[in-house]
């Protein structure tokens, strides 16, 4: 009984820190596909007298990704109906060029307003043009919540590792009477501390399985239950086989870790 | 014959030397001798005890045991050393959470002896030490006496060059105190191996003639 409750009491602050680093991994995975996302619906035209080329484009702001010209024959068919050959090919003299820009990665709303002042200042450049008005009134809110989720985790974390420390020095009294009386026998650290390694490990791998599964079951089960559409269609940010391997990482360093301290807190003292 | 231990100026201290016990002894014992320390509470029998097993190194001086120089010791070597000594403690220091049996054979495990030769030899430990029938029991089971027979099993185990007790006696009745002393006479006459007791008083049992260390005055002297 005691046995299960000082394992208990190792195993939940390691779940504890465990589930905020899967929060953490999924909030990630899920703020770069929104960023994505948003990036991708946001785009801007660019009006100019003459033919600019990406390169261009990108020495006047480095943070334009992608340029597509938008072809004048598309807009002649539209205008030069009824018109005579040589009025055609003065029209397509003086009409300007048109681009369409993608941006190269996130942009605050600062960072947009330079880049619209960037392009604008330019002399071959007569009209910029965005579409994506929502923007920055939903990007505020998101990076918001993303702070806070960021602060909750960190805290939580601290906490837990707290209490991680705490068990380890319970479990410290409890094996240096066996640990001390090891060593005057003359058994090396490795043997000294074998059981308790033995137990952290065994409960780093119990903490990792039962985040994996709550994150399973979200994955295939909980999100449909729910209807939680955003989910269900990005079942795959839940989730990932590279997370358990990143958890159980987490969780044998943190055990490795608190086992030296517990082993050398015990260890003979020369007074 | 050659010395087991020697003490060269040796001197023992606490509180990074402010705090010196043993000053400037020189004293040396002999293979398969069975010898006493005594002194008055205080005096540093177990600080000098402490030091044979290199829980406490020399503060000055030179300690040699078993021809390994103490002073300065890497830990591999005295770790090594240790598994040549058998310690017994006024407390015990058996391990609760283990049997009786386990606890006896520990230096066995120690020294990476297989669980079946480990068993055996736990069978004939328990069997000298008259205990044959507390093998699976745990150390908190027994009484005094009895603890600390499984105790001196254990210091036996793995035939050691050289015992070291502390009070051994220090908690029991005259009884249990005098077949603890048949035993250590024993292993000192029988398996050659060197007895060294600290205790602040010879039990009266001794009448062969052994040698004899005092501790006063922070030195170390032998009475005749
Ligand atoms: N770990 C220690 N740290 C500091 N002083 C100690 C320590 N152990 C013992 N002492 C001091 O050393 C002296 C001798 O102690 P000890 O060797 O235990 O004496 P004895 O065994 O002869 O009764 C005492 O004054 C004691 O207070
Ligand atoms: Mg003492």
């Amino acid at each position: 009984m005691k046995f299960i409750k000082d394992h208990i009491m190792f195993i939940l602050p390691l779940v504890a820190i465990l589930l905020g680093i899967e929060f953490f991994l999924v909030f990630d995975r899920m703020t770069a596909s929104y960023e994505q996302r948003l990036r991708e619906g946001y785009s801007m035209l660019v009006v100019s007298n003459e033919p600019v080329t990406l390169q261009e484009l990108q020495s006047i702001n480095k943070n334009i990704g992608q340029s597509t010209k938008i072809e004048k024959d598309e807009i002649l068919k539209e205008i030069s109906l009824g018109q005579k050959p040589e009025d055609i090919k003065e029209i397509i003299n003086t009409l300007p060029s048109f681009y369409t820009i993608k941006l190269a990665k996130y942009l605050d709303t600062s960072d947009l307003d330079k880049l619209q002042k960037d392009l604008s200042a330019n002399k071959k450049i007569k009209r910029v043009e965005t579409f994506g008005s929502s923007y920055s009134s939903n990007y505020k809110l998101f990076s918001f919540i993303k702070f806070i989720l960021k602060v909750f985790i960190v805290f939580m974390s601290v906490v837990s590792l707290f209490l991680v420390i705490k068990q380890m020095e319970v479990w410290g009294y409890v094996h240096r009477e066996r640990m001390q009386v090891m060593e005057i026998f003359g058994a090396p650290v490795m043997l000294r501390s074998g059981i308790l390694f033995k137990v952290a490990i065994v409960d780093a791998f119990i903490a990792t399985a039962i985040i994996v599964s709550i994150f399973l079951y979200f994955r295939y089960q909980l999100a449909e239950i729910m209807e939680l559409d955003i989910l269900v269609n990005n079942s795959q940010l839940l989730f990932q086989p590279i997370d358990a391997l990143i958890l159980l990482f987490c969780a044998i360093v943190i055990v490795v870790i608190s086992v030296y301290m517990v082993v050398f807190s015990s260890r003979e003292k020369e007074a | 014959m050659a010395n087991i231990i020697k003490a060269t100026d040796l001197t023992l201290a606490y509180d990074r030397g402010k705090n010196e016990i043993i000053k400037n002894a020189n004293f040396s014992i002999k293979k398969g001798e069975f010898v006493f320390i005594t002194g008055p509470s205080g005096s540093g029998k177990s600080t000098l005890l402490k030091s044979f097993y290199g829980h406490l190194k020399p503060a000055g001086g030179s300690m040699i045991v078993g021809g390994v120089e103490l002073s300065g010791v890497s830990t591999s070597k005295l770790q090594e050393l240790r598994t040549h000594m058998g310690m017994v403690f006024q407390d015990y220091k058996l391990i609760n959470e283990w049997t009786v049996a386990k606890n006896v054979v520990l230096p066995l495990m120690i020294a990476g002896y297989s669980l079946d030769v480990q068993q055996t030899q736990a069978q004939r430990l328990l069997r000298h030490v008259k205990l044959t029938e507390y093998g699976n029991k745990h150390p908190f089971e027994l009484s005094g006496g009895e603890q600390q027979r499984v105790g001196i099993a254990r210091a036996l185990a793995k035939n050691p060059m050289l015992i070291l007790a502390d009070e051994p006696t220090g908690n029991l009745d005259e009884y249990s105190s005098n077949v603890i002393w048949d035993l250590m006479e024993n292993a000192c006459g029988q398996l050659e191996t060197t007895v060294v007791v600290v205790t602040h008083r010879i039990p009266t049992i001794f009448s062969l003639p052994y040698r004899h260390f005092i501790i006063e005055n922070k030195g170390v002297y032998e009475v005749h």
